[in-house]
Parts: C-alpha cells; structure tokens; sequence
C-alpha cells in the first residue's frame, strides 16, 4: 500500500510510448501507487 | 463538480480526468492537492471540470482481510514489520499536511470494485466528486468497509443520492461495465499507477505532486486557450 519501493525491476507509473499526453515533470519525488505499494518514480 | 468564477478568454471549463482508486493513500493526498492548486489560482482561475475514472490497485486484494495494514503489508509483500510502520508514519505525516487524518490502524482492506461502480452511479446522478470524497474519508479516516453493499448505500445517502437507486445499481452491476471501460482506458493510455492527471486531454501529471503543479498546467492551458 505504500513505502519506497526497492526493486530494480519494479515498472514505471506510466509508459510513456503509450501515452498520448505530454507529461509534466514536476516534482520527481511525487509518489505513485501501483499495485500493493507506492514509491517515487524517480527512484526507480 | 468543481466550478470557479468565469474567465472571459475561458469558453469551456478546463476537463480534469483524474485516474485513482479508493484503497491508494497518495490519491487521497493528490486530491487535496489539486483542490489547493485550483484555489490558490484565486477569483481569476478558470473553470474546471473534473471527472475521476476508476483504477484497481490491486485486483487480488480479498473481500474482506481482517488484518490490520501492517499486517497486510507484512504478509502479502515480506517486509519488516518496522520498516511498514516507519512507511505508514511517513504517509500519515505527508496526509496531516494536506489535511488529512489518516488512521492506517483503522483501514479494512478489500476489493474497491463495488465502490467504483457506486461512483458512476454517483457520476450520472452529478454526485461523483461528493462520494469520491466520502469513500476516500470511509477508508482511510474512518476504516469503513467500502465492498459492503449496505455501507456503500449508506455513503451514497449521506451525499445526497438515492439509497435505493444506489442499493438497485450496486446489486445488479449495472455500471460494472463503465469501470471495467475506465480500467482499460488507462491500459490504453499507458496508466501503470495512480494518481493520474489528464489537463484537458492534453497534459499528463503522474503522482500526487505539489500544489503549484497542478496550478501551474491550469494556467498554461488557460493561457493556450487564449493565445
């Protein structure tokens, strides 16, 4: 549910070849969740 | 619905599809977010229009788990129990400075399915951002069973929608499909994790970021509107 998560093959909250958004960057130290847990994508 | 004063160079309220789940603490977080950079763009903000699409977390979480969150976490993914707790203090103290009083003591994990097909019932009767707010409330202030039928109709009178219309939609389904659609759209679009954030169809924002973020991609699309 949440927490940092630690694996390096952890996926990234959105895959950006399919998005069809232009993404804002704000702040990399936002956290997402996904699935169980939720941690910053930057630190994937 | 949120809806602030009228902007002159604005002829349509700036859409705001956000994708999160019930059972997702930074949504909660991000939401208060949102609401605070909407308002701090004051009487001149443009008129938005939002609109939340369901995502599940975790699709094979049980009906109901008598644990408590630690043990959730715990059992489900082997993580120290000291280090869940010190996470669950970090996003309990993130929570209080949105405004937010998380009891992760409290929190009665479950499948969020049934709360997300009461959130379109909510959505086609105008009532969506009031349920999604007291749902949000129920699991994570109040430890509110939000797969039970009889709990969800509860939340869905207090927000001012039909009790028995509601009781109607959840126990025949009847907007499983739309969440089931809401789901795939976001696998479409490449949504891993929530929450997420589409600014009028045209800017993603992933997480539950700051405040003047989210003011931030207003204003840019307000002043893309006008140019």
């Amino acid at each position: 549910m949440t927490g940092q998560r630690a694996d390096a093959a952890a996926p990234t909250p959105t895959d950006a070849a399919a998005s069809p958004f232009t993404m804002v960057t704000g702040d990399p130290s936002a956290m997402v969740c996904e699935g169980d847990v939720c941690f910053v994508p930057a630190a994937e | 619905m949120r809806s602030h004063a009228f902007h002159p160079t604005v002829t349509s309220p700036i859409k705001i599809d956000i994708w999160s789940d019930i059972a997702c603490p930074w949504c909660y977080i991000g939401k208060r977010h949102l609401e605070a950079g909407i308002d701090a763009l004051g009487a001149d903000a443009p008129d938005v229009e939002i609109e939340y699409h369901s995502f599940e977390l975790s699709p094979d979480t049980p009906l109901d788990f008598e644990g408590s969150t630690v043990e959730y976490l715990a059992d489900r993914k082997g993580m120290p129990v000291e280090r869940v707790e010190q996470m669950l203090q970090h996003v309990t103290g993130v929570a209080a400075n949105a405004g937010l009083d998380y009891h992760f003591e409290k929190v009665a994990h479950t499948k969020t399915l049934k709360a997300h097909e009461l959130l379109h019932f909510a959505k086609a009767n105008g009532k969506q951002l009031e349920l999604k707010e007291r749902l949000l409330k129920a699991y994570f202030v109040e430890g509110g069973r939000v797969n039970r039928i009889d709990e969800l109709v509860g939340y869905a009178a207090e927000v001012g929608l039909d009790a028995d219309e509601a009781r109607a939609a959840l126990e025949s389904g009847s907007f499983a499909s739309e969440v089931q659609a809401d789901i795939a759209q976001a696998g479409a679009y490449g949504i891993n994790g929530v929450p997420f954030f589409v600014i009028d169809g045209k800017y993603g924002i992933s997480g539950a970021q700051p405040a003047e973020v989210f003011s931030q991609a207003i204003s840019q699309v307000a002043g893309e509107r006008a140019a």
